[in-house]
């Protein structure tokens, strides 16, 4: 404390106000004073005031503690307990909900302090039928545990005879990856307990509280009860209700005017459109252009413009636009018909947990129909949560048991639905179509599903040359599945069928603008190597724009250099014309574009970099040149990035780790950026 | 990653909270001379202590008071709406501008409305600047209107500071003093305009390289970012101190009359001015306090009658200190 105060004081000096002679007019009482209290104060520091505990100030201390967490579960009949290592209430706030979830499966769980209980009783717990140890540990410090799991730790640690077989138990770990030691006490526990021959009988969860822990921590646990009912051979309880998270209204004699037809947050704010536009109030942008880039293949790929004139939004190139699609009108009459329900019948799914700041898991009141059009995720292959809860509406015992297999930890289990579900790209319908004894209630359906995304794409467009319009560069999905069905992109072909007037009226897009750090150089003299083969190539044709407008305003513009590929010249060579005039006008210094189908060794923009290594390292090293990276994120992005270290590596004389350090630097600085996606 | 590496030993237990970021050995291959890096490297011991200091450790084990916050976000009011007055009106400095980004990181809003949630719409009359801060706010006003450059070096440590370590208390404060999921209270801490928090440190990062800058006004920049640090030291400190003669509970501030509360109505909230404060501080060991309190008590004008008050103030102090 005392350097740092005396650094405080030497660093605010200038503001500090003149001080005065100390003595000059002092009284004299007033300094004896003062040295008084000084000196009181120098007595009675070795009895501190004691700062308040806070933790035990809460806790009134109970007459009689009882440290037997074995006695308290036979006492009160519970066969789980949920441990918590926790510092803010985290940790503790999940145990909470872990023993509370314990009861909707027939069982009875309780939270509890490591600090207060005999820990070394973990050895007896299998004295107690069906018998589990949760653990909810938060890491801290440089990988340490919380204040409150620190004995347990140490327990941990100096034990080296207990035998904990008999014990069963699983870890849902609490952490920020941020720090270098990312859920350590966590990952230790779990692997410790294991050493000490405990029985693991569900993975160990990472949440994440850098991401979305609660995400982490929600889709732990959906995976995590199916998989302990199936150990302990117990039937999720009885009643159903208890289940549902969500309470059905249907509603007969409501105003149309009150019920959501698609909106993201306010009643009818596609009738009335209001700035500022964002994810909760998407903007309607008209489409001005659809028009397919490909010259032939049997691929569609395809270059969109939204009109966003009047809508105040505005926009720098290598944003990102975000799209609300809708699924496929079909696929939503198909799963009524098979559910054998009115999709016109409107409701509200209402929470049963009141306190819950989740009121409904989409725009209620709604139809079902709009639900499953606008708000629900149907094309995906479901979750094993979402296998689990609907098995008890297959009336075949055989399905009934592949579902609930499917959605238990065991390997097969996994292998089933790997192979069944996502290995056959089986979605929601498709799972329908092939299970007919299922046949779950709709609205048990809509809970459970999730919601429908919005779709990011990079802007192609240069806000310096159109301010008022957005151009997206997007490939239709479209693919054949092992089974047979041919499965649709949801918003690459909802796109596709915007045309730009439909029966006289304009086709419009709810989108809304989200900022990136993909950023041209503030200076337009700096260098630029942009590579995006495929689609990659979309935010480029927004930064080759905004460099030719720099050029035509008379600015000193730096080298921008492009690594193009696709597969073969003649057929999706997509922006050939605008790329090559860019290069006539001395926009694009350098124009490298890889086919890779055209010839019988594949060449890919990695091939083109390795080819020009000397100038690109120039460029890199010597001209404080900007990288940018755009498209597949599974293998081009790593592989162009690999390109860049060897020739780091070779043209910078480093060893390999320093290469990697170098590239990594790179980014570090922000100057090797990436715009990448799956 | 950053280059943040904590230099004391490990420690036991919940003591501090910095992520420990990978060291590359050899800095000389990628211009170590980048701002971005220099001030990395500069302000290392800077974070150390600023993360050390007791105030943001008690902060971070989720001991945070709710009146300390409140306060803590008034102090912050005005050192962001000094810095972002100042970066304002040199938006167009070539040093400003590279780095100018309203739209992402600017906080007084945010801050507005957090207080406003806090004091209620009268904020603006409940708070005051306080005099721990004031030096602070003092210091980027003069280099704003003096030496534009330097307000690199607050916004650098301010808005990238926010956008690390901020984060995680953020979510310590949200447990801690119960504040609803849905962000009241905590705007400060969030960021609408910024997707990534990583890809926007990056940016901001690779803007300040870019900036036209000689040796010597790199290292200019890396000393005002160190003298932001102690700035921000001395807030913590103030509040600390405060803290101290808060007999609010964690938690349940409302429930009856916290001292500071009481305070409050007294003087408009600066609490240095309270001579039972300023002689708590001289109590607390902190011998700064003392000078500080001499210098209160002269700058009185009818000091006959204010000793006579003082004194009283000071017995009752005491009585009270023993008992
Ligand atoms: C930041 C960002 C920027 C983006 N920019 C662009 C861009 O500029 N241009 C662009 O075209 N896209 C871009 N994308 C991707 C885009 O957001 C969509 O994901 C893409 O258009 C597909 O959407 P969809 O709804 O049509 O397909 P979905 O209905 O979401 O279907 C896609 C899914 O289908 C599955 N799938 C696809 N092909 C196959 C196959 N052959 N076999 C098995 N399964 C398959 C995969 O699971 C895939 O996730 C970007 C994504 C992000 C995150
Ligand atoms: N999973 C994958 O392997 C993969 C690869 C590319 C794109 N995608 C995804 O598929 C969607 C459509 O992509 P698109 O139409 O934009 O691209 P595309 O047209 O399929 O591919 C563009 C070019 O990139 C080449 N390429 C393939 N693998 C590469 C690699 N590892 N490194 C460098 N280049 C490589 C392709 O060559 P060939 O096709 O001849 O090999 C093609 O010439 C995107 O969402 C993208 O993320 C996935
Ligand atoms: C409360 C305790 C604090 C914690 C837990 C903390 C944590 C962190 C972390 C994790 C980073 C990593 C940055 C990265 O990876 O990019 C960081 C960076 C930073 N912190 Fe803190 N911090 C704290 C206090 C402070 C304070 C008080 C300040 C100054 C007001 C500050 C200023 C900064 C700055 C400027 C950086 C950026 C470093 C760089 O990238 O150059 N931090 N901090
Ligand atoms: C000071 C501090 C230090 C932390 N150190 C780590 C760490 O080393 N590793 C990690 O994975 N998480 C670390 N975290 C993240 C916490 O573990 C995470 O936020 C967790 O959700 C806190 O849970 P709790 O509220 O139950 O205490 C740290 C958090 C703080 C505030």
């Amino acid at each position: 404390m005392a350097d740092m105060d005396a650094d405080t004081a030497a660093h605010t000096e200038p503001s500090v106000e003149e001080e005065e002679p100390f003595f000059s007019n002092l009284d004299l009482l007033l300094f004896s004073l003062i040295v008084g209290i000084v000196v009181y104060w120098y007595m009675s520091r070795k009895k501190p005031e004691p700062i308040p505990e806070f933790k035990k100030l809460d806790t009134p201390a109970p007459a009689a503690r009882e440290t037997s967490f074995i006695e308290k579960m036979k006492k009160t009949g519970k066969n789980i307990i949920v441990f918590y290592g926790s510092q803010t209430g985290t940790g503790e706030e999940f145990a909470n909900r872990l023993s509370k979830d314990a009861q909707r499966y027939g069982m009875k769980g309780m939270a509890a302090d490591p600090e207060e209980y005999e820990m070394a009783e973990l050895a007896r717990l299998s004295q107690i039928e069906n018998s589990l140890a949760i653990f909810c540990m938060a890491t801290y410090g440089e990988g340490d545990p919380t204040d409150n799991a620190q004995d347990f730790y140490d327990w941990l640690q100096e034990i080296d005879d207990e035998d904990l077989s008999g014990l069963n138990y699983t870890v849902f770990a609490l952490g920020n990856k941020t720090y270098e030691h990312y859920n350590a006490m966590g990952k230790y526990v779990d692997k410790r307990l294991e050493e000490l021959g405990a029985k693991r009988i569900f993975d160990l969860g990472l949440g994440d509280d850098d991401g979305n822990l609660e995400e982490d921590f929600v889709s732990w646990r959906e995976q995590f009860w199916p998989s302990v009912c199936e150990h302990f051979g117990v039937e999720a309880s009885g009643d159903d209700s208890s289940i549902r998270q969500y309470e059905l209204k249907e509603h007969t004699d409501l105003n149309m005017n009150k019920v959501y037809s698609g909106e993201m947050g306010r009643l009818k704010s596609f009738e009335v459109q209001k700035p500022p536009y964002d994810s909760k109030n998407p903007f309607l942008a008209p489409v001005t252009v659809n028009r397919k880039l490909n010259k032939a293949g049997d691929r569609h790929l395809m270059h969109v413009e939204l009109d966003i004139t009047g809508s105040k939004i505005r926009y720098d190139s290598g944003d990102h636009v975000a799209v609300f699609p809708t699924n496929d009108s079909a696929m939503v009459n198909k799963l009524g018909q098979i559910l054998g329900v009115d999709l016109d019948v409107v409701i509200s799914l209402n929470n049963l947990d009141e306190e819950s700041n989740k009121k409904h898991p989409f725009p209620c009141p709604t139809s079902y129909r709009t639900a499953l059009t606008h708000y629900l995720d149907i094309s995906q292959p479901p979750r094993t949560n979402v296998l689990y809860e609907l098995a008890q509406y297959a009336s075949d015992p055989k399905d009934q048991e592949n579902m609930r297999r499917m959605s238990s930890s065991s390997p097969e289990g996994k292998a089933l639905y790997h192979s069944w579900v996502q290995g056959a790209c089986r979605n929601i319908l498709a799972i329908l179509e092939d299970m007919p004894s299922l046949r779950p209630p709709v609205d048990h359906l809509c809970e459970l599903l999730p919601r429908l995304q919005a779709r990011y794409y990079s802007i192609a467009s240069s806000s310096k040359v159109h301010p008022d319009r957005i151009s997206i560069c997007a490939v239709v999905v479209e693919y054949e599945t092992p089974t047979g069905r041919t499965n649709k992109g949801v918003a690459t072909n909802w796109l596709k069928n915007k045309l730009v007037t439909d029966n006289g009226h304009k086709s419009t897009v709810p989108m809304f603008i989200r900022k990136s750090q993909f950023r041209l150089p503030f200076k337009a003299t700096n260098p630029v190597i942009m590579i995006g083969p495929g689609t990659g190539i979309a935010p480029f044709m927004g930064f080759i724009q905004e460099r030719g407008w720099l050029k035509e305003q008379g600015k000193e513009v730096g080298e921008t250099v492009l690594y193009f590929g696709c597969r073969y010249k003649n057929e999706d060579y997509i922006y050939q014309e605008e790329l090559e005039e860019a290069e006539k006008k001395g926009v694009l210094t350098q124009l490298n574009v890889a086919f890779s189908r055209d010839e019988e060794k594949k060449v890919y923009v990695q091939h083109l970099l390795k080819n020009s290594k000397e100038h690109l390292w120039k460029l890199i090293h010597s001209d404080n040149a900007h990288i940018y990276v755009c498209g597949d994120a599974k293998n081009m992005a790593k592989d162009v990035q690999t390109a860049l270290q060897d020739i780091a590596e070779e043209l910078g004389g480093m060893t390999r780790t320093q290469a990697t350090d170098y590239v990594k630097k790179l980014m570090t600085k922000g100057r090797y950026s990436q715009d990448v996606w799956t | 990653m950053t280059t943040k590496t904590k230099a004391e030993p490990k420690s036991s237990g919940v003591t501090n909270g910095g992520a420990r970021i990978v060291v590359d050995g050899d800095d000389e291959v990628l211009s170590p001379t980048d701002l971005s890096e220099m001030l990395a490297e500069g302000t290392k011991d800077s974070h150390d202590k600023a993360e050390n200091c007791q105030f943001v450790k008690d902060f971070l084990r989720g001991r945070i008071k709710r009146e300390l916050f409140k306060r803590g976000t008034a102090a912050l009011y005005f050192v962001y709406a000094a810095m972002e007055e100042e970066i304002e009106k040199n938006e167009d400095h070539p040093h400003i501008a590279p780095i100018y980004f309203p739209a992402e990181l600017h906080r007084r809003e945010a801050l507005a409305r957090d207080l406003e949630y806090f004091y209620g719409e009268d904020w603006e009359s409940q708070i005051s600047l306080s005099a721990g801060t004031k030096p602070y706010v003092d210091r980027i006003h003069e280099v704003g209107q003096r030496d534009p450059v330097l307000l690199v070096a607050h916004s650098y440590t301010r808005y990238m500071g926010d956008l690390s370590g901020g984060q995680i208390l953020k979510k310590v404060a949200q447990r801690a003093l119960k504040l609803p999921s849905t962000g009241e209270g905590l705007n400060f801490y969030q960021f609408e305009g910024i997707h990534s928090q990583k890809g926007f440190k990056q940016l901001y990062r690779s803007r300040m390289n870019e900036l036209e800058l000689d040796a010597e006004t790199k290292e200019r920049i890396v000393g005002e970012s160190n003298r932001a640090f102690s700035f921000n030291m001395m807030v913590f400190t103030e509040l600390e101190e405060i803290g101290k003669t808060i007999k609010e509970e964690v938690q349940d501030a409302g429930l009856g009359h916290s001292h500071a509360e009481i305070m409050e109505g007294m003087d408009g909230g600066d609490i240095n001015k309270c001579p039972y404060y300023a002689a708590k501080m001289v109590a607390s060991g902190n011998p700064t306090y003392a000078c500080q309190l001499a210098m209160t008590l002269l700058r009185h004008p009818p000091c006959q009658w204010a000793l006579a008050a003082w004194v009283a103030l000071l017995a009752g102090f005491t009585a009270w200190y023993l008992l």
